[in-house]
């Protein structure tokens, strides 16, 4: 451990190289990533990730749990995408089960899961904006997220960790009173869109977010990034219309796949932002659409749970940062045997290293912002060898190949 | 007698007008993003509150120059800002005082930079590399910018040219092109100086964690942050009272002394929020690259050319 | 009230310390400086070095990979300072007991001035927490 604190102080001999350790602990980043960079003057030469910082062994915890309590708990494996979670949790359960939730349940849970996207992606334009030092727009983006925040506390009746899901169906309905109020704040919302499209085409913001951060087209398909980081760099990928899961089948015509071909941080920024300005439309279409009939099953959730007999399952939805998966496989007696989840950001975390080299210091904050990580859902993969007491961080190679097997 | 008394005087009074300055920049700022903001003169609470913290050297550090920087500093922007506050009220000057107060100016923007770098910080490293970058940008258009005021006036003597303004009853600016071209060059050089966003490259929060300030904390921290305040309300008066000394329009007695010291400091505080406060709100922060490359382009050029116009007589 | 006292009290300076959370609690902080709940007319700032700190926010459980650097965090921040946890992570370890991985919640580590409850807290209860802090600890000097 005592390498570890003078690791951080080391400067190299070769003067012209520096060692400039970023994060686990840094302003740019609300959440710990460790990111050792070589620079000279003030380009960079290689870079050093490191996770694991906020791994809490959350797939162990799930073994000693019922299936009620793990769905509480794997909300909590993020806290900007909880819904996600959730929803692919149920939807795994619901599989293994044979319980098919009414299509009324179907529609809220598209509400809540665009909702959640809107203020995702809010916030990640908010912290973009932060990151280049235009604290304007960052107070304006997350003022204008804080309407989508109240929606919320209508709704289901917390800002964040909503916990609208349940084996079956959903908590919360919208009574006609509730329609009204979210329709007009979409009114006032997409007007608040519209402006920050126009805040971001500055001058100033253009500079600083044009050719940063490059990812080919082949590059971003050889290292599998997802979600509006691949859709940035011309990848066709969207689970919402390649595997339609919830009401999304029903609402194709809805929503468009954004795609750009500049591959830069620009690139990400603009599919985001055309992304809200779709998520809106969705809502819109789906409170006109919204069909009768109960919430949830009659029975209570602990019958429901009772039922699910030993199985297995895979579940994959279309997070805000990109496609999240789920392998659940339930014993048969309220518990489960194992649980895996494989998050959109540990691809597109690995797609740092070619995006960085070749960019100066004052490029990292911005990138590493553009690709929306959420390193609270990335800590999954450490594997601890009991007999010898090593760690060992498995990367994405060695996973794709054991996952060929 | 009186002179020794309004020197002493003076310095004390620059202490509280520079954080006066600061607190209406923070909440100008405040404003204009849709928020309350901090009181006016939260800037004496953040130095007397920082003024009683631990002492904390860091072990990496060299001692010595790290808790004396912090001073030099500190005492360099005081003198600075002091020198054309005095001037106006004793309505003397002693020549070539200009380059003095610039000199003084910038070594303390130098000797933060020195302490950053002392501080053994990887972040310090690229904060000091930063710094002297943004000086070689900036401080060669000012100086030229002043080279060709003094040209004009024919004389470095600070009090010289305010009196000469007071004398053509005209505010230097608006007498010549070659002044007007100096003016602006002046004023596109304070966000440099002050450390605004845009140009607020080697102090980026979000980039290097403070630059060279990292590891500065407490006492050392109240006076580098004091040091920067002077230089920037030094700045902003010295533009004024060189290029727009508006006293100047009015008649004999008010145009000198203290009535003229207020109204000069009226002005000072609209210049520092044209050029300090609304390019902080509006604009992104800069690479390095591009604001060195808009710094040798445009301030550059026009400075040339006021020097031109001047030796032109234009 | 002296001089100081009052100065400490108006005038906190915040750092936000991660040890391992799941972003909750701190979007709520950051959330805490956007134009609806602006602590800045407190006096807050939000800052980037822990050497300029007073107030350090803890969220999260503390993990093994983050609890070194906890510490050393928190040594960094000069006297007097003060510690507020954020959430129920850093209260309990709640919901993550039993893990492996968890070092304990935060006052096992270092010493706690006030617990802010939630899962994640509202901004208001933040700023109420912070204010409570400080005039509790500062106000008794």
């Amino acid at each position: 451990m005592v390498d570890e604190f003078n690791e951080a102080k080391e400067i190299k001999v070769d003067y012209t190289r520096l060692r400039i350790p970023f994060g686990p602990v840094h302003p740019a980043l609300k959440e710990p990533i460790s990111l050792k960079v070589t620079v000279r003057k003030e380009e960079i030469l290689d870079v050093d990730i490191r996770l694991g910082h906020v791994h809490r062994g959350i797939e162990a915890l799930a073994e000693n749990r019922n299936l009620v309590q793990t769905l509480y708990l794997v909300e909590r494996i993020c806290g900007i995408c909880s819904h996600s979670h959730t929803t692919c949790f149920t939807q795994a359960l619901e599989e293994i089960g044979g319980i098919k939730p009414s299509e009324r349940a179907l529609y809220l849970r598209t509400l809540i899961f665009e909702l959640e996207r809107m203020h995702s992606h809010l916030f990640v334009l908010g912290i973009m904006a932060y990151e280049i030092g235009f604290d304007t727009l960052f107070m304006f983006t997350w003022h204008v997220r804080e309407s989508v925040l109240d929606l919320f506390e209508e709704i289901t009746g917390n800002r964040v960790h909503h916990s609208m899901n349940t084996i079956g169906g959903v908590r919360w309905d919208l009574t006609p009173n509730l329609v009204e109020k979210v329709n007009d704040s979409l009114k006032k919302i997409e007007k608040s869109v519209n402006y920050i499209q126009e805040v971001f085409q500055d001058k100033t913001v253009e500079k600083r977010l044009c050719r940063v951060g490059v990812l080919s087209h082949n590059e971003a398909q050889e290292l599998c990034v997802v979600g509006p980081t691949a859709r940035g760099s011309e990848v066709n990928m969207d689970v919402r219309r390649d595997y339609p899961y919830a009401a999304y089948g029903e609402l194709k015509d809805s929503f468009s796949v954004v795609l750009r071909d500049s591959a830069d941080a620009y690139a990400r920024t603009e599919v985001r932002i055309l992304e809200l300005f779709d998520s809106i439309n969705l809502i819109r279409t789906i409170l006109d659409e919204l069909p009768n009939g109960p919430i949830s099953k009659e029975e209570s959730v602990l019958k429901l749970m009772r039922k699910i007999p030993e199985g297995e399952a895979i579940s994959m939805v279309e997070a805000p940062r990109g496609e999240l998966l789920y392998f659940v496989k339930t014993n048969g007696n309220e518990g489960l045997w194992r649980l895996k989840v494989r998050t959109p950001t540990i691809p597109n975390v690995f797609g740092l290293k070619p995006m960085l080299i070749g960019c100066e210091i004052a490029d990292i904050p911005v990138t590493v912002a553009s690709i929306d990580p959420c390193m609270a859902c990335a800590n999954r993969v450490t594997v601890v060898d009991q007999g010898k007491g090593k760690k060992k961080v498995i990367n994405w190679e060695n996973l794709r190949r054991r996952g060929k097997k | 007698m009186n002179t020794i008394l309004i020197l002493l005087i003076t310095f004390p009074v620059v202490f509280f007008l520079s954080l006066l300055f600061e607190g209406v920049d923070r909440k100008v700022h405040a404003r204009m993003q849709k928020r309350i903001g901090p009181p006016i003169i939260q800037p004496f609470y953040d130095f007397i509150k920082l003024f009683n913290k631990e002492r904390i050297v860091p072990v990496t550090a060299s001692s010595r120059i790290f808790t004396a920087v912090p001073m030099i500093a500190a005492a360099a922007s005081i003198v600075g800002a002091s020198i054309p506050i005095a001037s106006l009220v004793l309505e003397t000057g002693i020549g070539g005082d200009l380059i003095l107060i610039l000199y003084l100016l910038a070594m303390s923007s130098v000797m933060v930079m020195i302490g950053g770098s002392s501080s053994g910080n990887p972040y310090g490293a690229v904060g000091f590399s930063r710094k002297m970058t943004m000086l070689i940008a900036y401080e060669v258009p000012m100086f030229i910018s002043i080279l060709s005021v003094s040209l004009n006036c024919v004389s470095l003597a600070y009090y010289n040219i305010v009196s000469a303004q007071i004398g053509m009853k005209s505010l230097l600016a608006f007498t010549r092109p070659s002044m007007a071209v100096a003016a602006a060059t002046f004023l596109l050089c304070i966000p440099a100086a002050a450390d605004a966003v845009p140009f607020d490259i080697s102090e980026a929060k979000t980039e290097i964690i403070h630059g060279s300030l990292v590891e500065y904390g407490g006492p050392y921290l109240a006076l580098v942050k004091l040091a920067k305040a002077a230089s920037n309300f030094a700045m902003t008066f010295l533009a004024v009272s060189l290029f727009f000394y508006f006293p100047a329009l009015l008649e004999g007695y008010a145009s000198v002394g203290l009535g003229a010291l207020c109204l000069c400091l009226v002005t000072a505080l609209i210049i520092l929020l044209l050029t300090i406060t609304v390019p902080r709100t509006v604009f992104a922060r800069l690479k390095i690259g591009q604001a060195f490359k808009f710094y040798w382009l445009i301030p550059l050029a026009l400075s040339i050319i006021s020097v031109v116009l001047s030796t032109l007589g234009l | 009230m002296r001089i100081t006292t009052r100065s400490r009290i108006k005038s906190p300076w915040l750092f936000h310390l991660n040890t391992g959370s799941c972003a909750g609690c701190d979007i709520e902080i950051v959330a805490a400086l956007t134009p609806r709940y602006d602590v800045e007319r407190l006096g807050c700032i939000l800052v980037g070095s822990p050497r300029h700190a007073d107030v350090l926010l803890v969220t999260g459980p503390v993990t093994r990979q983050m609890l070194p650097r906890a510490i050393r965090v928190y040594e960094q921040v000069p006297e007097p300072k003060v510690v507020v946890a954020i959430g129920a992570c850093a209260i309990s370890g709640s919901p993550f007991t039993g893990s492996q991985m968890i070092e304990g919640p935060m006052d096992k580590i270092v010493p706690v001035d006030v617990y802010v409850a939630g899962c994640p807290p509202r901004p208001e209860a933040i700023v109420r927490g912070v204010v409570t802090a400080v005039k509790r600890k500062y106000g008794e000097e």
